[in-house]
């Protein structure tokens, strides 16, 4: 039985990856094969899929969807991979700070680390906008923000497992420095779940900078970020809805892959991270 | 019971923290107030003297508590946008967002668990697979995408329902239903999973040996040992259903609080921003403080 | 002691075995088994001999799919358990025949008090007030050896220890007055000293309320100094049965006097503990002939090709070809 679901599961990481690995050659190779994400013309305004010279079509001013979608992609992913990789390693840290050396730094850092998990994604951006004012610097900075702290809470929790078992112990009786036992034992025992937790957080942060450029706060025009051309193609539904549902079928299946993959990975490492991932959604 | 007094007493100090840090980020990010209430032609010195008057020149934290005290008096400052009383608007505006958030609250309970039961009972069939991928699938929607799929097929292509604004039953569903999605599909996995697990502990068979009927022993007994990490759930729906609001009630034009927020933020008007962003962290706040107290009050284990 | 003629419960040909996903074998085979008013009935056996499943199945308990009954009867009352409906069932459980398990902490409803899950208890048989329920399950409490019943009525299972919450396991066993209690492995989870004092108290209730105890273990300790009869089964069948005093004096089965002779005496002067060779065969690789062939010290050329049958032998029924004295 357990050969099954290894199987079927890795079929999840498979898709996920496969998936996955389309949208980033069209992110990457996309903008180049398509074009000017910028370039107007307006006699050519609300093609459809499979106009001639513009594979998805054009939108209202006549720019050529493939490459707006493909650029966006980049976008999605760089924010994406840019908050997941400041997450990881800032919330690793603080969660391995606050689980090993436990006391009142740690109640102090749980204490923080607790208040800003409960907040909504979308509104700590909206919030870093009314700070800071518009744009992607503050979507990505509340990704980053919300991530850290999700990565910190299940680090320190699984430290704090570690750390009562006999091998640390030893370690410490050995005469070990903190820092050694930390980089030696702690970190590698952590670090995968850390991991898994981001590609969750990957899709997180996908779907926010969407939702925010969809409201009009993320990316700014001319930027082409995918949230912001569904929000643009919306007017246009009856017209054209091409405009509006191809970058909304991306946002789909890049979540999507993110998801397959980390659940994928998820029961690789199982069972012992599906504890504790499951404590914190 | 001490340790809820002692998180709620934390809580509300962080509370005071954060509401500091957030409106301290805004009016000082705030823009040059003067550009927009006193004509061009004014002076320097005219304008430093409006500052003044605004007691903006004063240091941040007695700003805060300044107005921390008006808002207790009631004065909560007026729009840059028409100059209405933020007052005002407040109590529409809440009112707005609290139908369409308790609508969508019961939405997710009201669907999620039963699905969630029936998903539990009917492991592995059809049934079964069709309510788990629909979940899966659910959570992987941008809501703001869903929306629009939404209303392109029932409010344009079918007409049955508006598409935007308020004024009826009508109005309410497309929103609620939007803004419930994501939390029903992660209520129906949560409390599939958990009424699973539960099915098969032990006291399980003690229940049943003792000749408790199946359906008591599922609603009374396992029901109520799955409700508990779905209770943790509920406080935390609270935040994100806030946090969804603000973009689902801007795409149907529902007048609440998300929607003033974030026209606000995009016309940069302050005073309304700030207010309503406060407003925002501290029902949040209140909502998770609420789920952690309730989870502590369910479990007997923590009770004593 | 006295023995009513007919059984109480009559266990006839019981098979319960593994069936879906392409497998079908059988894990319990054509088992017999009589229990008595009044007397205390101990099934002894390795672990995966089959006794629990035996035991799940008079109250049908057993966990299907994947297991079934795949043959045999259980007759209790002139009715045939094995067929009877959901409901009939339901009526029995707890009611006439009821059953206390192993590990008692985790067997109760931590959401619940005590109080509550006894009364749900009396309620589910019994249509009487709040009130009434109440005092029937404080005397339950108070029968199964609690001290402070009213106390422990409003606690929760978290708050109990391994032998008070054995206790109200007992009590939620015995609140209806049942025909039959059936012990599986009722103090393995417990410490030594508590063990005594269950089993003890489990005996003194049979013997009060005259009811039939059937107590599935494998300490033979235990058999020896609380029960009547046993029931030796080793591989989903019984291999030995009869009074406690003649099989522990002298066991026919090889196996039988294979766990006499594994059982570490103190006063024995040292040497090695002696245990049977080889190993249980699983299930699903059953050897053609007498499953306990290839360990037996005895065993004979027809025990590699026929199955034995359990016949009697002087005092007890043997399944062996082979039999000891």
């Amino acid at each position: 039985m357990s050969r099954f679901r290894r199987f079927r599961k890795n079929r999840q990481l498979v898709a996920g990856s496969i998936i996955g690995l389309v949208i980033v050659l069209l992110g990457v190779f996309g903008p180049m094969l398509f074009g000017d994400y910028a370039d107007q013309d307006l006699l050519l305004g609300h093609k459809p899929i499979g106009t001639e010279g513009a594979f998805f079509g054009t939108d209202a001013l006549g720019r050529d969807l493939a490459a707006r979608a493909t650029f966006g992609i980049r976008i999605s992913l760089m924010v994406a991979i840019s908050v997941t990789a400041m997450a990881v390693v800032l919330g690793t840290l603080i969660g391995l700070i606050a689980g090993y050396v436990k006391g009142p730094v740690d109640s102090v850092i749980s204490l923080i680390v607790d208040f800003v998990w409960g907040f909504p994604l979308i509104l700590v951006a909206v919030l870093m906008a009314a700070s800071i004012g518009s744009g992607l610097v503050p979507v990505i900075l509340a990704v980053a923000l919300v991530n850290t702290v999700a990565i910190a809470r299940v680090v320190r929790g699984e430290v704090l497992g570690i750390s009562e078992r006999e091998f640390v112990a030893a370690s410490k009786a050995g005469g070990y420095s903190t820092f050694r036992i930390l980089t030696r034992h702690i970190a590698p025992n952590v670090i995968p779940i850390a991991l898994v937790l981001s590609s969750y957080y990957i899709a997180v942060a996908i779907i926010a900078e969407a939702a925010l450029s969809f409201v009009g706060m993320g990316a700014q025009p001319p930027l082409p970020s995918l949230g912001q051309m569904v929000s643009e193609g919306r007017n246009y539904m009856r017209l054209n809805h091409w405009e509006s549902t191809i970058p909304g079928v991306i946002i789909f299946f890049m979540v999507l892959s993110v998801s397959l993959v980390g659940d994928g990975l998820r029961d690789l490492l199982d069972p012992r991270l599906r504890t504790a991932l499951d404590r914190t959604s | 019971m001490k340790a809820v007094l002692k998180t709620t007493v934390l809580t509300l100090l962080l509370l005071l923290a954060s509401s500091f840090a957030v409106f301290a980020a805004i009016r000082l990010s705030g823009g040059d107030v003067t550009a927009a209430r006193l004509p061009a032609s004014a002076t320097t010195e005219d304008r430093d003297l409006f500052r003044h008057q605004l007691g903006l020149d004063r240091p941040i934290i007695e700003q805060y508590f300044t107005y921390l005290g008006n808002l207790f008096t009631g004065d909560l400052g007026n729009s840059l946008t028409n100059n209405a009383s933020i007052g005002d608007l407040a109590v529409e505006k809440i009112r707005n967002s609290a139908i369409l958030g308790g609508v969508s609250l019961l939405l997710v309970f009201g669907i999620g668990i039963p699905l969630g039961m029936v998903a539990s009972l009917r492991r592995n069939s059809w049934l079964d697979t069709g309510i788990t991928s629909f979940s899966v699938g659910g959570m992987a929607v941008p809501n703001f995408w869903l929306a629009l799929i939404l209303i392109h097929i029932f409010a344009t292509s079918l007409g049955w329902l508006p598409s935007a604004g308020q004024g009826g039953f009508k109005y309410l569903i497309l929103p609620a239903v939007v803004l419930a999605a994501e939390g029903i599909a992660l209520t129906v996995r949560m409390t599939r999973s958990s009424m699973i697990e539960n099915l098969n502990q032990d006291f399980v068979r003690t229940l049943r040996a003792a000749g408790l009927s199946e359906r008591r022993i599922y609603f009374k007994h396992v029901l109520r040992n799955s409700l508990l990490p779905i209770i943790s759930l509920a406080g935390l729906r609270i935040g994100q259903i806030v946090g969804y609001a603000l973009v689902v009630e801007t795409i149907f034009g529902w007048p609440g609080v998300g929607q003033v927020l974030v026209n606000g933020v995009l016309r940069r008007d302050y005073p309304v921003v700030q207010f309503f962003s406060l407003l925002l962290v501290f029902v949040v706040t209140m909502g998770n403080l609420a789920a952690s107290v309730g989870y502590t009050l369910a479990n007997p284990r923590l009770r004593k | 002691m006295t023995v009513d003629d007919t059984p109480l419960l009559e266990i006839r040909d019981l098979s319960i075995g593994l069936r879906g996903d392409g497998v079908g074998y059988d894990i319990v085979r054509d088992v017999n088994m009589s229990l008595y008013r009044n007397e205390t009935l101990a099934v002894v056996g390795e672990s995966g001999c089959g006794k629990s499943l035996t035991a799940l199945a008079v109250l049908s308990l057993i966990a299907s799919p994947p297991l079934f009954i795949t043959g045999g009867s259980i007759m209790f009352g002139g009715r045939d358990l094995t067929k009877v409906s959901t409901s009939e069932m339901r009526a029995v459980r707890g009611a006439e025949i009821a059953m206390v398990f192993q590990d008692p902490m985790s067997a109760l409803d931590p959401m619940f008090t005590v109080g509550t899950l006894l009364t749900s208890a009396v309620k589910a048989h019994h249509k009487v007030k709040s009130a009434v329920a109440k005092e029937r399950a404080l005397e339950a409490l108070a029968d199964a050896g609690i001290e402070d019943p009213k106390r422990r009525f409003d606690e929760y299972p978290f708050q109990l220890s391994g032998g008070i919450s054995q206790r109200v396991m007992i009590a939620l066993a015995l609140v209806n007055n049942p025909k039959i209690l059936i012990a599986d492995e009722p103090t393995t989870a417990l410490d030594v000293t508590v063990q005594a004092q269950i089993l003890e108290r489990l005996k003194d209730l049979k013997d009060e309320r005259g009811m039939a105890l059937m107590l599935i273990t494998h300490n033979l300790g235990v058999v020896a100094s609380v029960a009547d009869r046993m029931v030796v089964m080793y591989t989903g069948e019984v291999v030995e049965s009869g009074a406690v005093d003649e099989v522990l004096a002298s066991p026919h089965h090889p196996y039988t006097n294979g766990l006499l002779g594994a059982v570490p005496r103190l006063n024995s002067g040292a040497g090695q503990l002696v245990s049977i060779p080889g190993r249980v065969p699983q299930p699903y690789e059953l050897p053609v002939g007498c499953t306990f062939a290839d360990r037996c010290d005895r065993s004979i050329d027809i025990c590699g090709v026929e199955r034995p049958v359990l016949e009697h032998r002087a005092r007890t029924e043997v399944r062996c070809h082979n039999p000891v004295g």
